[in-house]
């Protein structure tokens, strides 16, 4: 038990303060959402004169927003699944089922994980953007990578995969009659509202 | 082989898989195991290339719009004025429940929301008249299904995006049909009023309120203008009128709607008119988005941008209800709920390339045309399966899953693809209030105190007449067909 405990801290330590950041980035990039499309708005119907930048940077803000953010939702149970099983079951069994769903989400983050780091290194990730630039060490205006916005859901498969290896190490030691030692995560902050 | 990832799916989906993982393991662990180790790169790929998506962008906005206008204090203002409006009619506050229901379905585009923000305030309102708790909770849980039917519709826009239909088409053919299920709502209120002796109705109309110079004058041209707009629509000026003509026009419409509201002015109190005054503002968000999308002047991500926009400055400028520091909190819960759906719709796009490798469709609609070839018996058999879903999985998830599915094989009979979508989002809505897995029952139970199960009771005769107006969406596709016929939406 000390040493699952021992496991543990230092994956809840770092989703508290990695996941805040993430959390803090991503109301960032909504809100630059927003102003891009106005700007958008406002270029296209007031001035006819649309922009080629504020589709693009809204897209971009959106991905990054979704894979910084999409981890605290997990670890706070706000991905959509039907619990009924577990809830049924008694609660040695109910754990056992945590983890084995636990363990296929494992292995679908883990070929995530695999998949976008090739995704992110390989052969499309030399596209350049349609029409983001950024100031180069030379200072001059240069192109995007494609990578850039591609690794967004690479770095939230990343984070994803290690909170679901906190999960995993709380249901075992819930399993093992721990659970009273485990400090409480945050409950999820809002219902699923696209409902 | 890959035809078993619809069994694998359903298994992991019942034993508790968070969907989005259910919707990669299931097709992954076949492809796998089929060794076409390259269409595993291509889920991977498809997840990503389904959230880069600019139509899909509307989501976090009319989220954070609902979230805005939320925040901002307009809930109590849309009761007032319902109860206002239909607060005498028999069983009062419970009618009230309905309309408000509908208003702000116009806003928010949520049945979760509008249960929390309207259960809330009007489930202790009903106690305190005498109705009882399971039936105030019973009333809004049923009403709030309304909230993703009538546009802004989150599961339309995921619909729209899934399929590759319309959004404006599927927003404008929910409105018929949301308020369909409020007027059947309001039937049935009416009907079993006298015997679950419902208290005495009686219109309230807030006595003294009083208006900020800034929020009169706004909602002062706001309603002459909508008036004014419309009425010019009415002017007989050519095929190809002027800028001088269009102009002209509108400052008429303007003053005649001027006009029109000096008569009614002599008509109602000064309390009726007040609380109405206070409904402006907030009812004016439904206006410019269906206005700016018909109009052809926005896209419906840009309507959703223009709402959030809005809702900016109602509440900082013109209610001045909302604060800067209210800002983080907002933005935040805007960003989680829409990361998790923009996360499943990315899947969906994976599912979707698998679903059409695996020929499941085909298969699927031998399947059922085997049963009949009738397209009315298939649409009454599909609507008692998209009940039976409805009642464990949400909406959204669902129609990430079956829309694929099952939309090509309607559409094959003759079923007009965005009359599928209607059919398919308001029975899929409707199971959000029906148990054991109704998210709103949830909710519902959660700001009332009242269990589940009691709710659950107490809503049968509300989903009997839901499943009713179901029913009647099928088999009249004039009821949501109409709106975007007449609109050139929808050929």
């Amino acid at each position: 038990m000390a040493l699952l405990l021992g496991l543990l801290w230092p994956l809840q330590l770092f989703n508290d303060v990695v996941l805040r950041i993430g959390r803090a980035i991503a109301i960032v990039a909504i809100a630059l959402m927003v102003v891009a499309i106005l700007i958008q708005v406002f270029f296209r119907y007031v001035l006819n004169n649309p922009l080629p930048w504020p589709d693009e940077a809204a897209r971009f803000a959106m991905l990054w927003m979704t894979g910084l953010i999409a981890p605290m939702a997990y670890r706070r149970g706000g991905f959509v699944a039907i619990d009924m099983a577990v809830r049924a079951l008694p609660e040695r069994l109910a754990a056992i089922l945590s983890l084995f769903l636990l363990i296929v989400a494992g292995v679908v983050l883990g070929w995530a994980v695999d998949l976008g780091w090739n995704d992110v290194t390989g052969f499309m990730s030399r596209a350049k953007t349609a029409s983001l630039y950024y100031l180069n060490a030379d200072l001059e205006w240069v192109k995007m990578p494609r990578r850039w916005m591609m690794s967004s859901l690479f770095v939230g498969v990343v984070l994803l995969f290690i909170v679901n290896l906190e999960l995993f190490l709380r249901a075992l030691i819930t399993m093992l009659g721990g659970g009273d030692r485990l400090a409480p995560l945050a409950p999820p902050e809002d219902e699923l509202m696209a409902e | 082989m890959l035809i078993w990832f619809l069994p694998v799916f359903l298994f992991f989906l019942l034993i508790g898989l968070p969907v989005f993982f259910g919707l990669l393991a299931a097709p992954g662990i076949l492809l796998w195991m089929a060794g076409q180790e390259k269409d595993i790169t291509l889920l991977y790929r498809n997840v990503y290339n389904g959230m880069d998506s600019f139509p899909l962008m509307a989501i976090p906005f009319f989220m954070l719009a609902g979230e805005l206008m939320n925040k901002g204090g307009i809930t109590v203002r849309l009761v007032e004025f319902s109860q206002a409006l239909m607060g005498h009619l028999r069983g009062g506050l419970a009618q009230v429940n309905i309309l408000s229901s509908i208003l702000f379905a116009g806003l928010s585009g949520s049945a979760v929301a509008d249960t929390s923000a309207l259960g809330s305030m009007l489930i202790p309102a009903m106690e305190k008249e005498g109705y009882t708790r399971r039936f105030a909770a019973a009333i809004t849980a049923a009403s709030s299904v309304i909230g993703p039917i009538i546009p802004p519709s989150g599961i339309m826009i995921i619909y729209a995006y899934v399929m590759g239909e319309s959004v404006a088409a599927l927003f404008l053919a929910g409105i018929v049909p949301g308020i369909l299920v409020g007027v059947g709502l309001m039937f049935m209120v009416r009907a079993v009023a006298d015997r679950y002796e419902l208290p005495p109705a009686r219109r309230v109309v807030i006595a003294g309120t009083e208006l900020r110079p800034v929020e009169y004058w706004f909602s002062f041209i706001l309603v002459r203008f909508n008036i004014g707009w419309l009425l010019a629509q009415f002017a007989p000026l050519g095929p190809e009128p002027s800028d001088t003509a269009e102009w002209l026009a509108l400052g008429g419409g303007f003053v005649v709607a001027h006009g029109l509201m000096l008569g009614l002015r002599r008509a109602v109190s000064r309390d009726f008119r007040m609380v109405c005054k206070r409904a402006v503002v907030p009812l004016q968000t439904p206006i410019l988005i269906l206005g700016g999308i018909l109009a052809g002047v926005f896209t419906p991500t840009e309507a959703a941008a223009v709402a959030v926009a809005y809702a900016l400055i109602v509440g900082f400028g013109i209610l001045h209800t909302m604060k800067l520091s209210d800002l983080p909190q907002v933005l935040s819960r805007a960003a989680m709920t829409s990361a998790v759906v923009l996360l499943l719709v990315g899947a969906a796009m994976a599912f979707k390339t698998v679903v059409s490798l695996s020929y499941a469709p085909q298969i699927l609609a031998e399947f059922i045309l085997a049963l009949s070839e009738n397209p009315l018996v298939l649409l009454f058999l599909i609507n008692v399966l998209l009940f039976i879903v409805g009642m464990f999985l949400d909406a959204g998830p669902a129609i990430i899953i079956l829309g694929p599915i099952l939309a090509p094989i309607f559409t094959d009979l003759g079923v007009h693809p965005v009359h599928f979508a209607i059919i398919m989002s308001v029975n899929l809505t409707v199971g959000l209030a029906t148990p054991p897995m109704g998210l709103v029952l949830f909710v519902a139970s959660a700001v009332s105190g009242e269990r589940v199960e009691t709710i659950a009771r107490a809503i049968l005769p509300f989903l009997a007449i839901e499943v009713v107006v179901i029913f009647l969406i099928t088999f009249v596709p004039a009821i949501s067909m109409t709106i975007p016929r007449l609109t050139g939406f929808v050929q």
